[in-house]
């Protein structure tokens, strides 16, 4: 089981009259088979901590532990835009992040490449691929390390709406197959509700405002009454504190 | 019982599509250029204006070696002062782009080394190829020496202007990408910097080559004994234009031949990756416009400038 655990981290940018906080004082412990998102205003420091607890920045103060059960995978990560080497086939793109070649390696991304249903397009690259089928590289590359946790920053907001409901939808089928522990940034409310069994809020000056708990069973669906509820309460939670204008 | 035919707009007009088609004008061109040539021999009516049967004559006798010239010795026809014109080509443009791309490297990845060249870059880049050629040929007498150097220092300030864009131009959010799943250095390196710089790379290869060719042959005409530039200076200096147009011919020839079989093709392997262009398209890179890698150097001075402000990315 993984445990992601966050004690007084701190981060700055810059000195002076330049200095920002992206990241105030955080505490936070996730633990086990959860789907957590984060969400907040722009400029709140999501994408940061995302950073910070993947090893792409280094915090200014405070710590972040990591356990995993796998200890040989770092965590997987799904950025916001696919992030692939487009002069690299999507095989080769997934193979890129592994640590060996080897034929069993090679079945592993086969598999997560058919579970986004692209078993086909291994031997394409990138720029041949829209939009949506570039993500879904960019997710099975993240479940091909097998890694306990997956972080993921705003993966389907560059996407138009429908192909963004049906890749959620994978995503989530995905979750519950895989029992992974997953970071979710996003600054969609509604997408938050849906997915997640937690949601941290964070407030501009990135401050951890509110943890909230979402006990609906799993698949939601965004017509469905409860659904829509507990979305309104969410939105409330924000206007109570004062992050809707911002 | 009635049969409705339609038919798509596209194909109609066939005639007006191929008429109109980019291919027809480039087939055209060479048409045009011969008739306008073929005016201006009957225009201006003069002794020494060949017309375009005596040039392809001419060009023919010194590629059969059958024109009974031979300015007394073996090597000075045709392949021989090619072939030294060649070598010296080549011993310059290996040397430029080894040391143009170290340099551009270095000037990429630190601003205080960038600092220190950004200035001679830029003055070798503004200096003609023809002063180069001057003053090596007085520094250097009729040797070698003067047409490689002005082959190196023609095609160096390209390479490093591209290399050192190429390495300011590589994608930060991949090499995040590469950090997060923590992918070691070396893998880094061979997967995703030297790719990213390949486009750049290339753009340099055809500049020095092009931009060191048109200085090699300015350099053998003012300073040196052989070589293809000496020997249009030679078909000049006896009033024969049909010598001049002939070898600037052989010169295009080849030019634009290595530029197609040898600079096109390892494009085209190294970029394979690419979404494809239509063939029209692709022709249009052609020699001495090298636009065909989609980078052109900036040569503007207000545009260097404005790049230096920004940092590496590594």
């Amino acid at each position: 089981m993984a445990e992601i655990k966050v004690e007084d981290l701190h981060k700055e940018f810059g000195v002076g009259e330049d200095r920002v906080v992206a990241l105030e004082k955080v505490n936070m412990e996730v633990r086990g088979h959860v789907f957590v998102s984060i969400v907040g205003p722009s400029g709140c420091g999501k994408s940061t901590l995302l950073n910070i607890l993947s090893g792409i920045e280094t915090p200014s103060s405070g710590t972040v532990t990591i356990t995993q059960d796998n200890r040989d995978a770092e965590p997987g990560y799904v950025f916001q835009a696919a992030r692939l080497l487009p002069w690299r086939t999507v095989m080769d793109n997934l193979l890129f992040v592994q640590k060996d070649r080897s034929d069993a390696t090679k079945d592993r991304c086969q598999k997560y490449l058919e579970m986004v249903q692209l078993g086909d397009k291994g031997d394409k690259y990138p720029g041949e691929l829209s939009g949506g089928m570039q993500q879904r590289v960019g997710i099975a590359r993240a479940f091909s390390i097998e890694p306990d946790v997956l972080f993921m920053d705003e993966p389907f907001s560059h996407l138009d709406a429908i192909t963004a409901r049906s890749l959620r939808r994978e995503l989530h089928e995905m979750w519950r197959q895989t029992r992974k522990t997953v970071l979710f940034v996003t600054h969609d409310v509604g997408e938050a509700v849906e997915l997640s069994n937690r949601i941290l809020v964070f407030a501009k000056g990135g401050k951890l405002e509110d943890d909230l708990q979402i006990d609906l069973p799993f698949p939601r669906d965004p017509a469905d009454e409860d659904v829509a509820v507990a979305k309104a309460q969410v939105l409330r939670k924000f206007e109570e504190l004062d992050l809707v204008a911002s | 019982m009635s049969t409705v035919v339609t038919t798509a707009p596209s194909s109609r007009g066939g005639l007006r599509h191929v008429v109109g088609s980019p291919l027809t004008a480039r087939v055209l061109f060479p048409f045009v250029v011969i008739g306008v040539w073929y005016l201006i021999y009957y225009t201006i009516d003069s002794r020494i204006f060949p017309t375009p049967q005596e040039v392809v004559v001419f060009m023919w006798e010194e590629v059969t070696l059958t024109s009974g010239v031979r300015y007394g010795s073996v090597v000075s026809n045709l392949y021989g002062m090619f072939l030294i014109s060649i070598a010296r080509l080549t011993v310059g443009f290996f040397i430029a782009l080894g040391v143009g791309t170290v340099v551009g490297l270095a000037m990429g990845l630190s601003k205080s080394v960038d600092a220190f060249f950004h200035d001679w870059v830029m003055a070798i880049l503004a200096m003609p190829a023809l002063v180069w050629a001057l003053f090596l040929g007085l520094a250097f007498g009729f040797g070698h020496e003067a047409p490689v150097l002005t082959v190196i220092l023609a095609g160096i300030p390209f390479v490093i202007i591209n290399v050192r864009e190429g390495v300011r131009n590589t994608p930060k959010e991949l090499f995040d990408m590469a950090r997060a799943f923590d992918v070691p250095q070396n893998k880094i390196t061979r997967h995703v910097l030297l790719p990213s710089l390949m486009p750049f790379f290339f753009a340099a290869i055809r500049y020095a080559y092009a931009i060191g060719w048109k200085g090699l042959v300015i350099a053998e005409v003012f300073g040196s004994d052989r070589g293809m530039g000496w020997t249009i200076k030679f078909w000049y200096d006896a009033h024969r234009a049909k010598g001049v147009i002939g070898y600037a011919l052989f010169f295009i020839i080849f030019a634009l031949a290595l530029e197609k079989l040898v600079f096109d093709r390892l494009a085209d392997r190294a970029f394979k990756w690419r979404p494809k262009m239509s063939a029209v398209e692709l022709a249009e890179g052609d020699f001495g416009a090298v636009a065909a890698e989609g980078f052109l150097v900036v040569e503007d001075q207000a545009g260097i400038d404005a790049t230096v402000s920004k940092g590496g990315n590594l």
